[in-house]
């Protein structure tokens, strides 16, 4: 089985400012491996391993290629001049395109990120594969995917016949900081680097009118001694009906 | 502008279709589950529910395929779904298909001149984003609950549906069960909470609100102060008590996506900032370890 583990494919909201007037400044922030990227990576490689195949990086944008390669994956390849947008089917869009220009793929992992959720069930969509998001872990066996999601009460496993696309979120940060060995050997490593253009793609977006401050709703907030706060609060919440 | 809404879980679809009726068009739902779920999205009012019965075994996502198969034809304009990952999978295949613009975050929708405006949060809601699409799009929706009903239910039509290659081959409860998941109401603390052996004041307040007690992730997971089954947030427990009570939580995105449903909130907490109180309906202000106790006696009398 050939696995693609997608990273590095969006930018992190921590590096934009968020300036008084509800405008952001992403002060030249580049695309970064997100809170889910690791955990998406460990389920590429188990995938990989499990089914005697091999896992291959996708990554996109303007962000540093040799996070995957520095973590165990042997060649990758990525679209550097994919920008970040906010039309999640338009990144789906090069992700896919890129996936089949790899090859031979079966399985497509990535992080099914909190920010762009719609990424990874759009690029389903558009190479016609089965779809699986908020996965916790996944392997390979008798020719199918074993996929496990977790939700606060249960824990559900489903098989899936390949190729599919895992979106992989993650229970706990995963990630290990690679010494300078894994860091030398990433430099050798396969990098192969496509611009839009060579994929037959064009930038489309939905436009954006500007971002503002979120009106709030403010608390209620009580603030005196403890005790008059207390029953301040009882009395409210009593006659809310909630006591 | 008419619009699609996909419903494949109880959550959030009072909110999805206040969203979509906002667009003054056809409102249809599909439904991908049980006759029990189209029947309650049924009693909310859409214009028209299809509902697509799912085999016991086989997850909604299963039908993705089928469901553009039902929408394509109507040439949507706007298709919605919640966060959840079988609707938003759902939602990413049909988007594909009719060649839909994606955006998270939805807050709200608008139709303005032929374009579809959505309002999202971004910047994991520290800012509103108002985009326009000129094109169909689809959105997936994270704004606040709304309670649904409307004085006509609308028809349930069951549609024919062939799943693709997809089954759920075991379901089992993860840990023990807590009574967290349906409590009526819930105490939760988070990184305000000292010292372990101060959990005991707020398992106090929790009994005597006759209520679950909760945490937030760090104390379940860095330190175990409570079983995993008890932590609220984006990966733990989704909960929609009638009270949420947090005590010194500061009320990261990650802890606030599990109470999203909740009806009221309070919080404790001695930030007058804190996050929390953004969402929270009412605040203290103040030392929990003084709060607490006088909540303690109030709630006494």
């Amino acid at each position: 089985m050939k696995v693609v583990i997608v990273y590095k494919w969006a930018r992190d909201d921590a590096n934009a400012a968020v300036r008084a007037d509800g405008a952001v400044d992403w002060r030249g922030a580049k695309m970064t491996a997100g809170e889910d990227d690791p955990a998406a990576l460990a389920v590429a490689k188990q995938v990989a391993e499990s089914s005697g195949g091999t896992v291959v990086g996708l990554t996109i944008g303007d962000g540093d290629a040799s996070w995957a390669l520095a973590r165990g994956v042997e060649e990758a390849f990525s679209v550097t001049d994919a920008p970040p947008l906010a039309d999640n089917a338009a990144t789906a869009r090069i992700i896919a395109a890129a996936v089949q220009r790899i090859g031979d793929v079966d399985v497509v992992v990535m992080g099914d990120s909190k920010q762009d959720p719609g990424v990874g069930p759009a690029v389903a969509g558009y190479l016609g594969w089965t779809a699986l998001a908020g996965l916790v872990s996944a392997s390979f066996a008798d020719g199918r995917i074993a996929a496990v999601r977790r939700s606060g009460t249960e824990q559900q496993t489903m098989s899936a016949a390949p190729p599919v696309v895992l979106g992989v979120a993650a229970e706990a940060d995963v990630d290990k900081t690679p010494g300078m060995k894994e860091l030398l050997a990433a430099r050798k490593r396969a990098l192969t680097t496509w611009s839009m253009a060579d994929l037959g793609l064009a930038v489309v977006d939905v436009q954006s009118r500007g971002t503002r401050k979120p009106e709030v709703v403010a608390a209620k907030l009580f603030e005196g001694e403890p005790a008059a706060s207390a029953a301040q609060l009882v009395a409210a919440l009593r006659a809310d009906g909630v006591l | 502008m008419d619009s699609w809404v996909f419903a494949t879980d109880e959550r959030q679809w009072g909110g999805m279709l206040a969203a979509a009726r906002h667009l003054g068009g056809h409102v249809t739902v599909v439904v991908v589950g049980s006759r029990a779920l189209a029947d309650a999205v049924a009693l909310a009012g859409p214009d028209e529910v299809r509902w697509v019965s799912a085999a016991e075994d086989v997850p909604p996502e299963a039908y993705a395929a089928a469901v553009a198969d039902l929408a394509a034809p109507t040439r949507p304009r706007v298709l919605v779904s919640s966060a959840e990952p079988a609707a938003r999978v759902v939602l990413g295949v049909v988007a594909a298909r009719i060649g839909a613009a994606v955006v998270p975050g939805m807050l709200d929708l608008a139709a303005s001149d032929g374009d579809v405006v959505v309002s999202r949060a971004a910047i994991g809601g520290e800012v509103v984003e108002t985009l326009v699409a000129e094109g169909p799009v689809a959105v997936v929706f994270v704004g606040d609950a709304v309670d649904g009903g409307a004085p006509a239910p609308a028809a349930v039509v069951e549609q024919a549906a062939v799943a693709i290659d997809l089954r759920v081959v075991g379901t089992e409860p993860v840990g023990s069960a807590t009574g967290v998941a349906d409590a009526a109401r819930v105490v939760a603390f988070g990184r305000g909470v000292r010292a372990k052996t101060d959990v005991a004041l707020i398992q106090q307040l929790a009994d005597v609100l006759d209520a679950e007690l909760a945490c937030s992730m760090p104390i379940a997971d860095d330190l175990g102060w409570l079983a995993k089954e008890r932590y609220v947030g984006r990966s733990g427990q989704h909960i929609s008590p009638q009270l949420y009570l947090a005590v010194g939580i500061g009320g990261a995105p990650q802890h606030l996506e599990g109470v999203r449903d909740a009806k009221v909130v309070a919080a404790i907490n001695s930030d007058p900032e804190a996050r929390i109180f953004r969402t929270a309906d009412y605040g203290i202000v103040g030392d929990l370890y003084e709060v607490v106790p006088a909540l303690i006696e109030a709630l006494g009398h």
